[in-house]
C-alpha cells in the first residue's frame, strides 16, 4: 500500500515532467535546438501565475489561461528575436543564448520575489479522492485531467491532423518545406511559442503543489532532461513515459531509501542511463564511434 | 594490400553495398565510377571503418580490419579525402596539414607542457615539412589563410595535401577534382600518378570527371545500385556495353 | 619569452594598490584560471559543458578539507585540489570515451556538477554542509599568506606557470588535435587521432586548471560554501569565455580581467547579477560573438590564435 500511495504521488509529479520533456522535445525536434533555457520558462510560467493570483487577486483558472498565453508569446519572441538572429554562427551559441535568457528571466523572477520561498495558496478546495486505502488529493487530480487531456490533444494534432503533417514534414526535412512555399521562420517561432506554452502548463500546475523559487528552474530543466534521456531522445512517446517514471522513481527512492535522494535521482537516472543504455527506452542510437 | 571480400552494406532495410569484392596494391590507382547513389562513398565509409558491413570481410594487408574504429584504421596507414570537404575550417591551411602529421610528431605529453628542447623539435620538424608540403603543390601561399575562406578547388587541395602528409600506404580520394579549373586538373593527375609511381601509395578514387579517370587511373571499377558491374583497364571500360548501359541506359 | 611580460609588469601592481583593489586583482588571477581552464573545453573543444563551478568547487573544497581537516599546509594542497579537479573532470566526460557526444554529454556535466554540489550539501562533517568550512590561515613555504600582497605573488606564480602551460599545449599536436575535434569530429579521426580520448584529455586539463583556481579560491575568500559553486556563479563562468574569446587564451584572460570586479556592484540588488550577465551574453553574441580578443587581434594581428610555434 505504501508503495502504491507512493507511486500515486510519483505519477503526478512524474504528469508534470512528462509535460515539462514533451515541451522540451516539440522544441527539439522542431527545431532542432537543445533549450538549456527551458526549466527557466517553466518557472516563468509559475510565477506568472503566483503573480496573478496573488498580487492581482484574478482566479486560479484565469490566471493559468494568461499565464501560459504570455509564455506563448515569450517564446515566439525570444525564437525569432534571439535565436534565429543567430542562426548562422556556432551551434554552441545558441545553447549559450538559451542559457543566457534563462538566467535572465530567473534574475527578473529574484528581483520581484526577493530570497524568499513563496507558497502559493491552495487552490483547488475539492476533498480528495479515496480509492481504498489510497488517497489522490485535489491538486493530483486536476494534474492528471489537465495533463491527460492535453497529452492526447497534442498527440492527436501531431499525428491524426493535416496540421500535424505539416508539422512532421517540417521536422523531417527544413528544405523541402521551404521548396513547397511553408515559411521555415514561422514555423519555428510558433513550435517555440507551443513549447514554452507547454512548459508554462507545466509550471502553472505545478504552482500549487510546489515552494516557489526562482531556482525551480533548474530542477525543471534536469528532470526534462532526465525523463527524455530515459525515454529516449526525440521520441514524445518517450519523454512522456520517461516523465512518469522518473516521477515514480524518485517517490520509491525518497519512501524506501532516503529523502534526500530525491533530489538526486534525476542526475542519477542521467548519468546511469548515458552509461549504460544510451538511447534510453525508445531513442535512436546516438552514440558515435570514431 | 588491401582487399574487401563479397562486402555488404545496408542502412535501414536499404542495401547500399552488395557482395562488392575489390583489392588495391601499392603504386596502382583505381577509379570507382558510376552515377550517384551507386555506393562509392559508401565503400569508402565501410574501408575506413565510419559505416559497419552488413557482409563480407576487409583486410588490409592480410590482417582484418572491418569492425575497428575509424581512427584505429587510419592508424594502419589509410587517409582519406571526403566528399563534402573534411577540412577544419577555423584553422589555417598550414594547421590542417600538420594535424595531418599529428600521428609522425614524436613529442610527449610531458615535453609539450613544459616546452622541452625534443618536444620543440618535434614541432618545428613537423612544421618544416607541412610548409614543404604545401610548397610542393604550388599553395605555400595560403598557409596562413583560414580555409573556411578558400575557394572550393584550393580547399580540396589542402585536404590532398593534408591526407598524404603522413604518407599513408593507402590513400582513399572521394571526388577530388570537384571545383578544379583545367589547368589544377592537369596538376592533379600529375600529383595522383606521382603519388602512386614515385611514393607507391595504393590509390582508390572516386571520380565523374571522365578525362581525370582515363589520364590517372591504371584500373577502373565501375559501380551501379549498390553492385560492382565491371572492372578493368580505362580504355576497355570505356567501350564497355555494360558499363555505358549504367550510364545511359537510365534514359 | 615575449609572454612574461605581462606577469612581469603585473609584478609591480602591489606597489600602486590598495588592500581592496589588490583583492580584486587577486580575485582576478583566481578567475584568469577560471576562464583559460572553461575556454579550453568551451572555446576550444567546443563541447558545451556545465561542470566548470563543480570543478571550482572540488578544488576549493580539496584545498579547505586539506587544510582544514589534516593540517596540511596550503603550498601542499595545491596540487591535490588540481588533481580532484582533474579526476571530476574525467568523471564527468568518462562517457564520451563511450561515444556520447554534444548535448548529451553536455547534459552528463550539468547532472554531475550537480551531484557533486548535492554532495558538498551533504558532506555533514567533512564539508562543513550548508555552512561550509572555514579556510585556515595559508602557510606557503613558511610564509604567512595574510596580506593581499602575499597572497599576490604567490598566485601570479602560479597563475602564469599554468597558463604558460596551456600556452604551450595549445601550440602542439594536442592543442590542434582539440580544436580539430570541434571543427569536424569524423574528420580528425580519418587521421589516427583518437577522439574520445583527446575529449577526456581536455576536461581533465580544465579540471586541473580549474581546480587549483578553487584552492586559490578557497585561501583568498577564507570560507569555502556549497552555494558559491551553484548554477549560479556558472553564468559569470560562461560570460568571461565569451565576453572574452571562445577558444582564445588571450581572451580567456580578458573575460576574467574584464568581469571579475563587476559582481560587487549587484551585491544588494537581489537578481541583478543573473539580469546583467545573461543579458551581457545575449548582447556580446548577437553583436561581438568572437569576444573581446577578436576586437584585439583585428589591431594586432599577433594576437591571434595560433596553433603552433613559430620558433
Amino acid at each position: 500500500m505504501f508503495a502504491l500511495q507512493l507511486a500515486l504521488s510519483g505519477l503526478a509529479q512524474g504528469a508534470i515532467y512528462a509535460l515539462v520533456a514533451l515541451s522540451m522535445c516539440v522544441v527539439n525536434r522542431a527545431t532542432t535546438v537543445v533549450n538549456f533555457g527551458h526549466g527557466d520558462l517553466v518557472m516563468a510560467g509559475a510565477f506568472v501565475v503566483y503573480l496573478f493570483v496573488v498580487l492581482a487577486g484574478l482566479p486560479f483558472v484565469a490566471s493559468a489561461i494568461l499565464a501560459v498565453a504570455l509564455l506563448f508569446i515569450l517564446g515566439v519572441l525570444i525564437e525569432l528575436g534571439l535565436i534565429e538572429r543567430i542562426k548562422a554562427g556556432p551551434h554552441i551559441g545558441f545553447a549559450l543564448m538559451c542559457i543566457a535568457f534563462g538566467y535572465v528571466l530567473r534574475g527578473i523572477a529574484r528581483a520581484v520575489w526577493g530570497r524568499e520561498v513563496l507558497p502559493m495558496p491552495t487552490v483547488f478546495n475539492l476533498p480528495p479522492v479515496f480509492l481504498g486505502e489510497l488517497v489522490i488529493t485535489a491538486d493530483a487530480l486536476v494534474i492528471f485531467a489537465a495533463v491527460g487531456v492535453l497529452l492526447i490533444a497534442f498527440f492527436l494534432l501531431f499525428y491524426r491532423s493535416s496540421a500535424g503533417r505539416v508539422m512532421q514534414a517540417l521536422c523531417q526535412s527544413e528544405r523541402g518545406a521551404a521548396l513547397v512555399g511553408i515559411n521555415v521562420r514561422a514555423f519555428h517561432g510558433v513550435m517555440w511559442g507551443v513549447g514554452a506554452a507547454l512548459g508554462a502548463v507545466g509550471g502553472v500546475l505545478v504552482a500549487p503543489i510546489t515552494l516557489l523559487h526562482p531556482g525551480l528552474g533548474a530542477s525543471f530543466l534536469i528532470k526534462g532532461f532526465a525523463a527524455m534521456t530515459l525515454g529516449g531522445f526525440g521520441s514524445f512517446g518517450g519523454a512522456v513515459v520517461g516523465g512518469l517514471v522518473l516521477g515514480v522513481a524518485e517517490q520509491l527512492v525518497g519512501g524506501y531509501v532516503s529523502t534526500k535522494l530525491i533530489d538526486i535521482t534525476a542526475y542519477l537516472v542521467i548519468i546511469l542511463v548515458l552509461a549504460l543504455r544510451p538511447n534510453g527506452l525508445f531513442g535512436r542510437a546516438i552514440a558515435e564511434k570514431v | 594490400m588491401l582487399e574487401l571480400h563479397d562486402v555488404s552494406v545496408s542502412f535501414a532495410g536499404l542495401q547500399a553495398l552488395r557482395n562488392v569484392s575489390l583489392s588495391a596494391r601499392g603504386g596502382e590507382v583505381r577509379a570507382l565510377i558510376g552515377p550517384n547513389g551507386a555506393g562509392k562513398t559508401t565503400l569508402f565509409n565501410a574501408i575506413t571503418g565510419y559505416v559497419p558491413l552488413s557482409a563480407g570481410r576487409i583486410a588490409l594487408d592480410g590482417k582484418a580490419i572491418d569492425g575497428l574504429s575509424p581512427h584505429q584504421i587510419a592508424a594502419r596507414g589509410v587517409r582519406r579525402t571526403f566528399q563534402n570537404g573534411g577540412l577544419f575550417p577555423e584553422l589555417t591551411a598550414l594547421e590542417n596539414v600538420l594535424a595531418g602529421l599529428h600521428s609522425r610528431i614524436e613529442a610527449s605529453f610531458t615535453g609539450i607542457l613544459f616546452g622541452s628542447r625534443s618536444a620543440r623539435a618535434a614541432e618545428r620538424a613537423a612544421l618544416a615539412r607541412a610548409r614543404e608540403l604545401l610548397k610542393s603543390l604550388g599553395v605555400a601561399h595560403l598557409a596562413d589563410q583560414p580555409v573556411k575562406s578558400m575557394s572550393g578547388g584550393q580547399q580540396r587541395t589542402i585536404e590532398i595535401v593534408r591526407a598524404v602528409a603522413a604518407e599513408p600506404p593507402l590513400l582513399l580520394l572521394d571526388e577530388p577534382a570537384v571545383g578544379l579549373a583545367p589547368p589544377l586538373r592537369a596538376q592533379l593527375v600529375e600529383l595522383i600518378r606521382r603519388l602512386a609511381g614515385e611514393m607507391g601509395i595504393a590509390v582508390l578514387l572516386i571520380e565523374h570527371a571522365v578525362d581525370l579517370v582515363m589520364a590517372a587511373a591504371d584500373a577502373v571499377a565501375v559501380f551501379n545500385g549498390g553492385v560492382k558491374i565491371a572492372e578493368g583497364p580505362p580504355a576497355a571500360m570505356r567501350a564497355d556495353p555494360v558499363v555505358l548501359e549504367a550510364y545511359l541506359g537510365h534514359g | 619569452m615575449r609572454f612574461f611580460l605581462i606577469p612581469l609588469a603585473a609584478a609591480a601592481i602591489p606597489l600602486v594598490a590598495n588592500p581592496y583593489t589588490q583583492f580584486m586583482v587577486n580575485l582576478m588571477l583566481v578567475y584568469i584560471l577560471v576562464a583559460v581552464g572553461f575556454n579550453l573545453v568551451l572555446g576550444n573543444l567546443g563541447q558545451l559543458a556545465f561542470a566548470n563551478t563543480a570543478l571550482f568547487g572540488i578544488g576549493a573544497y580539496t584545498g579547505a578539507m586539506l587544510m582544514a581537516h589534516a593540517g596540511w599546509p596550503f603550498w601542499l594542497v595545491i596540487v591535490p585540489a588540481g588533481v580532484a579537479g582533474a579526476a571530476a573532470g574525467f568523471l564527468a566526460s568518462v562517457t564520451a570515451l563511450r561515444g556520447i557526444r554534444v548535448y548529451y554529454l553536455a547534459i552528463v556535466t550539468l547532472a554531475f556538477g550537480e551531484l557533486l554540489r548535492w554532495s558538498y550539501i551533504h558532506g555533514e562533517r567533512a564539508t562543513g554542509g550548508t555552512d561550509g568550512l572555514a579556510v585556515p590561515r595559508a602557510d606557503f613555504f613558511g610564509l604567512a599568506l595574510d596580506s593581499e600582497t602575499a597572497r599576490f605573488y604567490v598566485f601570479l606564480v602560479i597563475v602564469t606557470v599554468l597558463v604558460k602551460a596551456l600556452h604551450n599545449l595549445l601550440r602542439s599536436k594536442i592543442g590542434r588535435a582539440i580544436v580539430a575535434i570541434r571543427d569536424n569530429e569524423l574528420a580528425t579521426a580519418s587521421l589516427a587521432i583518437p577522439t574520445g580520448r583527446y575529449i577526456v584529455l581536455a576536461f581533465v586539463l580544465s579540471g586541473f586548471v580549474v581546480g587549483i583556481a578553487g584552492s586559490l579560491f578557497a585561501v583568498l575568500i577564507g570560507r569555502v560554501i556549497p552555494e558559491s559553486f551553484g548554477l549560479i556563479e556558472l553564468i559569470l563562468h560562461f560570460a568571461m569565455v565569451l565576453v572574452g574569446g571562445l577558444g582564445s587564451l588571450f581572451g580567456g584572460v580578458l573575460g576574467a580581467v574584464a568581469l571579475t570586479a563587476l559582481p560587487e556592484f549587484f551585491r544588494g540588488f537581489p537578481g541583478m547579477y543573473e539580469m546583467f550577465f545573461g543579458g551581457l551574453l545575449i548582447v556580446f553574441l548577437l553583436v561581438q560573438p568572437r569576444g573581446l580578443a577578436a576586437l584585439a587581434a583585428r589591431w594586432f594581428p599577433a594576437l591571434r590564435e595560433r596553433y603552433y610555434r613559430e620558433r
